[in-house]
């Protein structure tokens, strides 16, 4: 008797399926003739799409300012606008960028540069779509390509930030914490310490990472723990280039009430009220001028392929001053002020990596 | 009345997984509804992106690839009553040393490389499982505790090697910003699985460039077929199983259980060296930090709601795929959040999993009925 009730049971769900999915059938063709009435009077919307990494969005940091940069454009030129994340690594972030592209995007950006070989083979199957890589670059393009690399010098931001840290240190022990082990994140880990020496040749410096994949962006806990062994040893400013992970440095930091420096966004704006106070400033990366410079250039017929530097000489990078670390950061301002443009016009140069920071080291003795 | 009662078993097996989507569907819905989306129009593009076109429909079953393998090593260990979750540590190891043969060597004609490499995986993914087994025999240390343990070890050797010792060299940063991938050197080409393409366009079938489905589907395909045979018909299949069903009283029968464990866990291990294969003979060319992990544990998703069947995990194995490929239809062109996409596809293997077991286990009941 069991079965029958379970058999007429599965019999009636198999009719309901077919019934939803035979109007769904119907349905169909009616939002088809409605797309094609909706597109024609918006033919010239241009569509510009964003795919992240692996859980980008809400990093309050490195993704969420190019969403911003996207989100602005979208305000300003009335675009048509999308983002993406990819499930897994590898093949799934091609599909996503190829999707968009089929789907009629003019401009598709890709976030990170774990994307720039996914960048490379999709941009040419579609040579009349546009393709910005933030972070990576595609060896052998020109200003006639249809892909822009988007590039920061994050080593000169970190070298102000990193002045700023000692400055502020009393303890004389400034550290640091990377997400992904990586040429790209020891390049602020090297500009950091260097300002650090800079000021204070004395200084004693604290590095950790918290991974050596894509991971290490996207686990505060580990972050903190980082953060907290740092704290331990002494030191009382610390500043974090490791993504979605940093907001546990945040955390370590204002419960020890430490000092703490955010990155890539300006993180005073998005912390909680307990830690604004501790957060001496953020190292800027203006990952959201870029991808809104990016579209702008696009939509006034300006788009050129190649490479793009973004550095302290033109804003691409910086410090944050705002309403929440005013009278922290204000006495040191002139002085970081004063090397900023010691910076632009040459005099310092600062390492990007531990070879060119080692002979760095050097010259201040 | 007998069979009658077949014929019921047989419906219901049928049935089950069906049930379980139905059911699967209606509480992704709600979840759908929260998010302001029409759920028939989520499930209704899913299934259009992912069946209406040529391409999704050879993306699934380049998805499905590794899966098959991977849940293939999975139920060789549940036969003889062991739990191998060292998959994913094994296919790791596996396709590194595919990756090592395959870069290191030059010159070769493909017909010798590429069997080669092939080799280096199988043999990755036997030294990888040698360990726990050795283990769980000579000191009887726990397999799910030592697997476990040695997919980190395995985690971390590899990011060792691929970023310390073996990273390519031979990249260059631009204006020196940016940053260079951390991967091994490129595979030479003699060491690449060639793509279905060609074959499939004897048929008429024209696949697109960016489709990357390759032989190790079809090597799956009948790798599923000899596993079914090799436990069904021979008598090294028939002691995997009696020591699965009853270590004890095979040891009375004249079966060494250590001798057993050890046979299955290492082929067990050689299957799972194929897993990764197919994505980086057939896609990336190259291992880096961002090849693909979790296969292992999806693995054992496939095998448990195939009962173990190698027939049936193929069939799981393309629902996986799809899952994969609808999900990326559904984000693409309904821009359904990716978090969403991740809750729908954990409740539908989690329905599945469940009612599939429930009703398997019913059947078992009506099966014995029937022999008493």
């Amino acid at each position: 008797m069991k079965i029958r009730k379970l058999l007429a049971l599965s019999l009636v769900i198999l009719l309901v399926l077919g019934l939803t999915t035979g109007c769904g059938q119907k349905a169909e063709p009616k939002k088809d003739e409605k797309e094609q009435q909706e597109q024609k009077p918006e033919e010239k919307k241009i569509k510009v799409g964003l795919v992240y990494d692996i859980g980008g969005r809400g990093d309050l940091s490195f993704n969420d300012s190019a969403y911003a940069g996207l989100k602005r454009a979208e305000q300003e030129f009335g675009l048509e606008v999308t983002d993406l994340e990819p499930s897994s690594g590898g093949e799934d972030r091609e599909q996503l960028l190829r999707l968009l592209a089929e789907d009629g995007y003019d401009l598709i950006f890709g976030v990170g540069f774990m994307f720039t070989d996914h960048i490379a083979k999709v941009a040419e199957e579609f040579p009349d779509v546009k393709f910005g890589l933030i972070d990576g670059a595609v060896e052998d393009i020109d200003s006639s390509s249809n892909i822009s690399c988007l590039l920061f010098k994050e080593h000169e931001g970190s070298f102000l930030v990193g002045a700023a840290a000692a400055l502020k240190s009393k303890n004389g022990k400034v550290g640091f914490i990377g997400g992904m082990k990586s040429p790209l994140i020891e390049r602020f880990e090297y500009g950091y310490l260097a300002g650090a020496k800079y000021v204070n040749p004395d200084i004693e410096t604290f590095s950790d990472y918290v991974g050596t994949t894509g991971e290490a962006f996207k686990d505060p806990v580990k972050a903190k723990e980082l953060a907290l062994k740092q704290i331990k040893a002494g030191v009382d400013v610390i500043y974090h280039a490791s993504g979605a992970s940093g907001v546990g440095m945040l955390e370590a930091a204002a419960a020890n009430k430490v000092l703490a420096i955010g990155v890539d966004s300006d993180q005073s704006l998005t912390a909680t009220d307990e830690q604004k106070p501790y957060i001496l400033t953020s190292m800027l990366k203006r990952v959201d001028n870029s991808v809104y410079e990016t579209i702008k250039d696009l939509v006034e017929g300006r788009f050129e392929g190649g490479y793009r530097v973004f550095g302290l000489n033109d804003d691409g990078v910086g410090y944050a001053v705002n309403d929440f670390n005013k009278d922290l950061i204000s006495d040191i301002q002139p002085k970081l002020e004063e090397l900023k443009e010691k910076v632009v016009n040459g005099e310092i140069k600062v390492p990007a990596d531990k070879n060119e920071y080692e002979e760095f080291l050097k010259t201040l003795k | 009345m007998k069979r009658d009662r077949n014929y019921k078993i047989l419906a219901l097996k049928i049935a089950a997984p069906v049930i379980a989507m139905i059911l699967a569907a209606l509480i992704s819905s709600l979840i759908i509804l929260a998010i302001d989306k029409n759920p028939l129009q989520v499930f209704y593009t899913m299934f259009k992106f992912s069946f209406s076109r040529l391409d999704s429909i050879a993306i699934i079953f380049f998805n499905a690839t590794p899966l098959i393998f991977s849940a293939l090593a999975v139920s060789i260990g549940f036969k003889m009553g062991l739990f191998n979750i060292g998959i994913e540590g094994q296919y790791l190891i596996g396709t590194f040393l595919a990756a090592l043969v395959g870069f290191s060597l030059k010159g070769l004609p493909a017909a010798i490389h590429l069997p080669l490499v092939i080799m280096a995986g199988i043999a990755g993914g036997m030294l990888w499982s040698f360990i726990p087994i050795f283990l769980k025999v000579k000191r009887g240390v726990h397999e799910v505790i030592s697997t476990i343990m040695l997919n980190y070890v395995a985690y971390s050797l590899i990011h060792y090697l691929i970023a310390d010792v073996f990273k390519d060299k031979q990249q260059s940063l631009v204006e020196g910003l940016g940053s260079v991938l951390v991967r091994t050197p490129k595979l030479a080409e003699s060491a690449l699985i060639p793509k279905m393409h060609g074959f499939l366009s004897i048929f008429g079938i024209q696949l697109p460039k960016h489709v990357y489905l390759n032989w190790f589907f079809p090597i799956g395909i009948l790798l599923a077929v000899g596993i079914y045979y090799l436990v069904s018909y021979t008598p090294f299949g028939y002691e995997l199983r009696a020591v699965g069903h009853n270590p004890e009283a095979s040891k009375i029968a004249g079966i060494k259980p250590d001798i057993v464990y050890l046979k299955g866990f290492l082929l067990s291990g050689a299957v799972a060296g194929l897993v990764g294969l197919s994505d980086l003979l057939g896609y990336f060319k190259y291992m880096d930090m961002d090849f693909p992990q979790g296969y292992g544990f999806d693995g054992i998703a496939v095998a448990l709601i195939a009962q173990n069947n190698p027939f049936g995990i193929i069939a799981s194995a393309m629902l996986f795929g799809f899952l994969k490929r609808g999900s990326e239809g559904i984000q693409a062109l309904l821009k359904v959040p990716m978090d969403t996409i991740v809750i729908l596809q954990s409740l539908m293997i989690i329905f599945i999993v469940v009612i599939t077991k429930i009703i398997n286990d019913y059947v078992k009941r009506l099966e014995k009925k029937e022999a008493a």
